[in-house]
C-alpha cells in the first residue's frame, strides 16, 4: 500500500520559490513541513544558470545561478524541513492529498497547507506553430543551456535563437563563447523580449545581430536542421517582403514561459487567463483555502529576488492562521498591462504588486483606478515588456469601499529604443 | 547460407502485418527495413482511424482488402495486447446535397446494423460542440482510433516474439534469381537468400520494383497536414467526426486518439516525393476545414503540428501483384488511406497469393501472443506500489508531461525489435510526445540512454544517420579558433 504521511505543509518544487516558502513556513513556526523536488539537486533553474546577473537585489552582490541556490540550501539545512529529491509529485486534490512517486513508493501526503513551487515550462516549436520539416536540431533555449552548462555537450555548431527572451539572449553568448557561430537573434516583435541589460552584455558585446520584427517562417533540412527562412513581419505577425535563407544546423527557441499549472489544473485551483497561473493575493494564497502558489508557477518573474521575495511572505501567512477571508479588492489588467500579481488584495498593507507591460511607453504612469478614479500612482521615464514594473503595496492608500480595481499604463509609445 | 522462407521488405504497418500474419506458420521469415527502426514510413504519419464498414470503397481492391479487415480486428487486438479507442464516428453534412451522400451510404448493404442518419438535435445530442449550422449526420458506432506507432510496433513485436528476424538499417537494393531462390542485396553490402520476397516498401515501393526489374505505374504523393492536441482537450469530442468525403480524400476531420490528444486534420495536396514538411497555407487549411465542423476547436492548445504523404497510384487504387519478371517476387504499390485498416485483410490475402505459388502454409500450435508493456500512467496507485517494489525504476519518473518512467525507457531498450533513436523511443512510451516536446526528457535522456543502452550521448540520434542530437565540445570550434 502508498504510505500516508501527516503533514502541516507541503511545498511542490525546490527551485527558489519552494526553498523560500518552505523556510519562511519553517521559521514561522510551521512543523512537519516537507519540500518535494523531482530532480537530485535543490535549487531549480538556477542550477543551470552558471552566469552571474541573480541577488543584486536580495543580496547587493552578483552571484551566479548556483551560488544564489546554494544561500538557501544552506538556510534549510539548519532547519528541519524535510527534502525528499528525486521525487516527483503526481496529483494533488481538492483536499489537500499530494500523491508522489520516487525510488521507495508512492507517498500520499494529507497537507494542511499545499503549495505549488513548480516553476513554469518554455513554450514549443507546436505552440507557435513553426511551420517546416522535423529534424534533430531544435531545442528550447533552456534545454540546451542545460545540455551545455550541466551535461557539457554543444547543440550544433551554427545556431540561429528565435525569441529574444532572456534565455535566448544568455545562451546566445554562451554558445559564442563555446565556439558555435551565432548568425542572429531573431524576434517578432518589433521590441526586445528580455532585459535590457542582457541585450548589452550578451549580444552587442559579442556582435550578435538582432532582427526585429522578424520570424523564422520555415525549418529546413531532413535529419538534421539544415536551415531556416527568415523574413520580415508586420504588427499582426504576418511575413511581408523579402525572405532569406539562414543556413545553421541549430534553432534554439526562446519564445516565452508558461507557468507549469497541470497540477493546479488537476486540484481545480481558478487560473487566471492573462497570467496562466492562479489568482492569488499579496501573500499568494489562492482563492482555494489551504493552497499557496509562489514563483513562476504563479506569473513568470524576470528576476529570481522578486521570486524569492514574494515565496518568503507565504511562511506569516501560515504561522498567523488567520483563516480565509474573502479579498477586498480584485485587480484586473487593463489599458497597456499584459498581466500582473498578485490579482487579489486583502489587506493591502505590505507586499508588491508586479505588473508585465504590454508595450514600450516613455513617461509612463501606472494607475490603480476604482469607480473610475485613479487613488494611486507611480510614474517612471521608461517601461518595456522585458521588464516588470514593480509597486510597493505598503505605499497605496486603498478605497473605503471594497472592489474591482483596475490597472492601467498609460504614456507615449516608443519603439525605436529596443 | 540460410534461405528464408520470405523475405519482406519495409518495416511499415503492411510489412509487419504481414509478417505478424505469416508468423502463425511454421516459416522462416525476414523482415528488412532501411531504416533504424519499423514504422518510419507513412505509417507514421496518418490520423489512426480503423475505419467501420460504412466507409468501404465498393468495386476496388482496396475496399476488398478492408472488409477483409474487419473481422480480424478482435483476434489481432487480442493476440497483440492492443486496446483501440472505441469511440464511433459521425459524418456531418451541411446542405441537402451533402445529406443525400449520408442517404446513399446508409443504404448499402455493409453499413453498421446500428448506424443511423440523425437529425441536428441528435447530432448535438452526441456532440454538443458541433457546427450547429449541421443540416444531417451520421452516426456509425464501430470506427475505431488505435495509435499507428503502438499498432505497427506490436505488430512488430508480436512477429518477432514468434521467430520473424526483423533487420533493420538494410536498405534492398537488388535482387539476383538463382532459379531455386533469391539472393536480396542491401546498400551495405549484405546479402539474404530468401525463396518469396513481398515489396512493401510503401512510398518508394514502385522504386524498388523498377530495381528489381519491374515497371509499375508511378506513384504519385499527396500530403496530409496535422495539428496535434493537448491530452487536456480529451473529451473535448468523443467520437471522430468527418465532414462528407470528396473524390481525393476522407476530408479534413477531428479525431480523438487512444492517448487523449486530438488530432486535427489531414488536408489533401500534391507533393514531390516523401516531402513532410508543413506549411502555413497547409496548417491554414486544416484550420479553416476544421473549424467547419467544430467552431470552438481549442487551438491555442497545439502541441505539435506534422504531415504524412500518400503514396498513390493513377488509379487510386491499392496494387498487389506478382512480378511479371520473377514469379516468387510479389509487389504492393498504392496502399494509401485505409491500409491501416486494411493491413490484416492484405496480409491474409498476401498469404493465399503466396501459398498459391507454393509456400506451405502449416499453422502452428505454440504461437505466442504478445504481452504488452505496462505504461506507469494507466495504472492505479497500488499497482504503482507494487511496480516500484518490485523494480525501484518505476519510481523515477524521466518525462515530466507523459509520465514516463525510467523502467519503460529500460524496456523499450530492451524490446525486440528495440528503440536505437530518439524517434523510437517516443513512438514506444511517448517520451518527446507530450505538451513540452522534449523540453524537459531531452536533458535528461541522453546520459540515461548512455548508461542505460550504451548509446554514446554523441553518437544518438533523433532519426537515423545525420539526424545527430547533440556534439562533443571537441567537435566545434572553441571561441580563439572562431574569433
Ligand atoms: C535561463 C534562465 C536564465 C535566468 N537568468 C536570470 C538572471 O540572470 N537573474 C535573475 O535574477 N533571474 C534569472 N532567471 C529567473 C530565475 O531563475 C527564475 O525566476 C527562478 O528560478 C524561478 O524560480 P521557481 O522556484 O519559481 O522555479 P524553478 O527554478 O523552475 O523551480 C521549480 C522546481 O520545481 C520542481 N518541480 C516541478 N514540478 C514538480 C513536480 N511535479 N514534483 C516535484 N518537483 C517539481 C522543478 O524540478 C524545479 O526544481 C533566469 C531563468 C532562466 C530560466
Ligand atoms: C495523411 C494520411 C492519413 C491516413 N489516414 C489513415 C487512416 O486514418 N486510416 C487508415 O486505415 N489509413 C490511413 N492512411 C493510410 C496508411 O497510413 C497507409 O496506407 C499505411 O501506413 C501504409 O503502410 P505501408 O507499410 O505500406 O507503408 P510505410 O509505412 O511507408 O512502410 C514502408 C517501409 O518500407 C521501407 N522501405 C522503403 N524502401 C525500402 C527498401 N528499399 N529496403 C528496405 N526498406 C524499405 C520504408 O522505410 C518504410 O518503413 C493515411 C495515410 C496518410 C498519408
Amino acid at each position: 500500500m502508498p504510505r500516508s504521511v501527516d503533514a502541516e505543509v507541503v511545498v511542490i518544487g525546490g527551485g527558489p520559490a519552494g526553498m523560500a516558502a518552505a523556510l519562511s513556513a519553517w521559521e514561522w513556526g510551521a512543523r512537519r513541513v516537507f519540500l518535494l523536488e523531482r530532480n537530485p539537486h535543490l535549487g531549480g533553474i538556477l542550477n543551470q544558470c552558471i552566469h552571474p546577473g541573480f541577488g543584486l537585489r536580495l543580496f547587493g552582490e552578483e552571484l551566479t545561478g548556483p551560488e544564489y541556490a546554494e544561500r538557501y540550501i544552506e538556510a534549510l539545512e539548519k532547519t528541519r524541513v524535510e527534502v525528499l529529491t528525486d521525487t516527483t509529485v503526481l496529483e494533488v486534490g481538492g483536499d489537500r492529498h499530494v500523491v508522489a512517486v520516487n525510488r521507495e513508493g508512492v507517498w500520499i501526503f494529507r497537507a494542511r497547507t499545499v503549495v505549488f513551487a513548480v516553476g513554469c515550462r518554455e513554450r514549443t516549436r507546436g505552440m507557435i506553430r513553426l511551420p517546416g520539416t522535423r529534424p534533430a536540431g531544435i531545442f528550447t533555449a533552456g534545454c540546451a543551456q542545460y545540455l551545455v552548462n550541466i551535461e557539457g555537450y554543444l547543440p550544433g555548431k551554427r545556431a540561429v535563437i528565435l525569441g529574444s527572451g532572456d534565455i535566448g539572449l544568455i545562451m546566445a553568448r554562451r554558445l559564442t563563447l563555446e565556439g558555435v557561430r551565432v548568425e542572429a537573434v531573431v524576434e517578432i516583435l518589433p521590441t526586445l523580449s528580455g532585459l535590457l541589460r542582457n541585450y548589452v552584455q550578451c549580444l552587442l558585446d559579442f556582435r550578435i545581430p538582432l532582427l526585429l520584427s522578424h520570424t523564422v517562417l520555415e525549418v529546413l533540412g531532413k535529419e538534421r536542421v539544415e536551415g531556416v527562412v527568415v523574413g520580415r513581419v508586420d504588427e499582426k505577425g504576418n511575413p511581408v517582403g523579402e525572405k532569406r535563407l539562414l543556413p545553421c544546423d541549430t534553432l534554439l527557441l526562446s519564445v516565452g514561459l508558461v507557468p507549469e499549472s497541470e497540477l493546479l489544473k488537476k486540484s481545480q485551483i481558478p487560473l487566471c487567463p492573462s497570467s496562466g497561473g492562479p489568482f492569488v493575493d499579496e501573500d499568494f494564497a489562492c482563492d482555494v483555502p489551504g493552497f499557496f502558489a509562489c514563483g513562476n508557477v504563479v506569473g513568470v518573474f524576470d528576476l529570481v529576488d522578486y521570486v524569492t521575495e514574494s515565496a518568503l511572505r507565504i511562511g506569516r501567512r501560515i504561522g498567523e492562521n488567520e483563516g480565509h477571508t474573502p479579498p477586498r479588492f480584485i485587480l484586473s489588467p487593463r489599458e497597456g498591462v499584459a498581466t500582473l500579481f498578485p490579482q487579489r488584495i486583502r489587506r493591502g498593507k505590505d507586499g508588491f504588486l508586479y505588473v508585465r507591460p504590454k508595450e514600450g511607453l516613455r513617461k509612463a504612469r501606472l494607475s490603480l483606478i476604482h469607480n473610475g478614479k485613479e487613488f494611486h500612482s507611480l510614474t517612471f521615464p521608461l517601461c518595456r515588456p522585458g521588464e516588470m514594473v514593480r509597486l510597493d503595496l505598503a505605499q497605496v492608500s486603498w478605497p473605503e469601499e471594497e472592489g474591482e480595481v483596475q490597472v492601467v499604463l498609460r504614456g507615449e509609445k516608443h519603439v525605436d529604443l529596443l | 547460407m540460410k534461405v528464408y522462407d520470405v523475405a519482406i521488405v519495409g518495416g511499415g504497418v503492411v510489412g509487419c502485418a504481414i509478417a505478424w500474419y505469416l508468423a502463425h506458420c511454421s516459416l522462416d521469415i525476414l523482415l528488412l527495413e532501411k531504416r533504424e527502426d519499423v514504422c518510419c514510413g507513412v505509417s507514421k504519419a496518418n490520423t489512426g482511424i480503423l475505419h467501420s464498414r460504412s466507409y468501404w470503397t465498393p468495386g476496388t481492391l482496396k475496399g476488398e482488402m478492408h472488409l477483409r479487415s474487419l473481422s480480424w480486428f478482435e483476434r489481432a487486438f487480442r493476440e497483440l495486447g492492443l486496446s483501440p479507442l472505441r469511440c464511433g464516428a459521425l459524418t456531418l453534412a451541411f446542405s441537402r446535397e451533402e445529406a443525400r451522400y449520408l442517404e446513399v451510404s446508409t443504404k448499402s448493404e455493409e453499413t453498421s446494423a446500428e448506424a443511423a442518419i440523425l437529425s441536428p438535435k441528435e447530432v448535438l445530442a452526441i456532440e454538443p460542440r458541433v457546427n450547429p449550422e449541421i443540416y444531417a449526420g451520421y452516426f456509425d458506432p464501430e470506427t475505431m482510433v488505435v495509435s499507428p506507432f503502438a499498432l505497427t510496433i506490436a505488430l512488430a513485436e508480436g512477429a518477432a516474439l514468434n521467430g520473424v528476424e526483423i533487420h533493420c538499417g538494410k536498405e534492398v537494393i537488388a535482387l539476383e534469381s538463382s532459379g531455386r531462390f533469391l539472393r536480396i542485396c542491401c546498400s551495405d553490402g549484405t546479402a539474404y537468400h530468401a525463396r518469396f520476397l513481398v515489396n512493401c516498401a510503401g512510398a518508394s515501393a514502385v522504386r524498388l520494383a523498377q530495381n528489381l526489374g519491374d515497371s509499375l505505374p508511378s506513384l504519385s504523393f499527396f500530403r496530409g497536414q496535422y495539428f496535434v492536441l493537448d491530452r487536456e482537450c480529451q473529451g473535448f469530442v468523443r467520437c471522430v467526426l468527418y465532414p462528407v468525403p470528396t473524390e481525393k480524400s476522407k476530408g479534413i476531420l477531428v479525431a480523438p486518439t487512444p492517448e487523449g490528444n486530438l488530432l486535427l486534420g489531414p488536408n489533401f495536396e500534391p507533393t514531390q516525393g516523401e516531402d513532410t514538411a508543413t506549411t502555413r497555407e497547409g496548417l491554414l487549411e486544416v484550420e479553416r476545414g476544421v473549424q467547419r465542423l467544430v467552431p470552438d476547436v481549442p487551438l491555442d492548445r497545439v502541441i505539435t503540428t506534422f504531415s504524412g504523404v500518400r503514396p498513390a497510384l493513377p488509379e487510386r487504387d491499392f496494387l498487389i501483384a506478382f512480378s511479371p519478371s520473377l514469379p516468387c517476387v510479389l509487389h504492393l504499390a498504392g496502399i494509401e488511406s485505409p491500409g491501416l485498416t486494411a493491413c490484416f485483410g492484405i496480409a491474409e490475402y498476401v498469404g493465399e497469393l503466396l501459398a498459391r505459388r507454393g509456400l506451405p502454409l502449416r499453422e502452428r500450435n505454440d504461437f505466442r501472443f504478445r504481452v504488452p508493456s505496462r505504461a506507469f500512467r494507466e495504472c492505479s496507485l497500488e499497482e504503482r506500489e507494487r511496480l516500484i517494489r518490485e523494480d525501484p525504476d518505476w519510481g523515477k519518473i524521466v518525462c515530466r508531461c507523459e509520465e514516463v518512467t525510467l523502467a519503460e525507457v529500460k524496456r523499450a531498450l530492451r524490446a525486440n525489435p528495440p528503440a536505437r533513436t530518439l524517434d523510437g523511443l517516443k513512438r514506444r512510451i511517448r517520451v518527446f510526445a507530450g505538451r513540452c516536446q522534449g523540453s524537459f526528457c531531452g536533458m535528461h535522456l541522453p546520459r540515461i540512454l548512455e548508461s542505460e543502452g550504451g548509446i554514446p550521448v554523441h553518437g544518438l540520434q533523433k532519426s537515423g544517420p545525420g539526424s545527430f542530437y547533440v556534439l562533443r565540445r571537441d567537435e566545434v570550434a572553441t571561441y580563439a579558433e572562431v574569433r
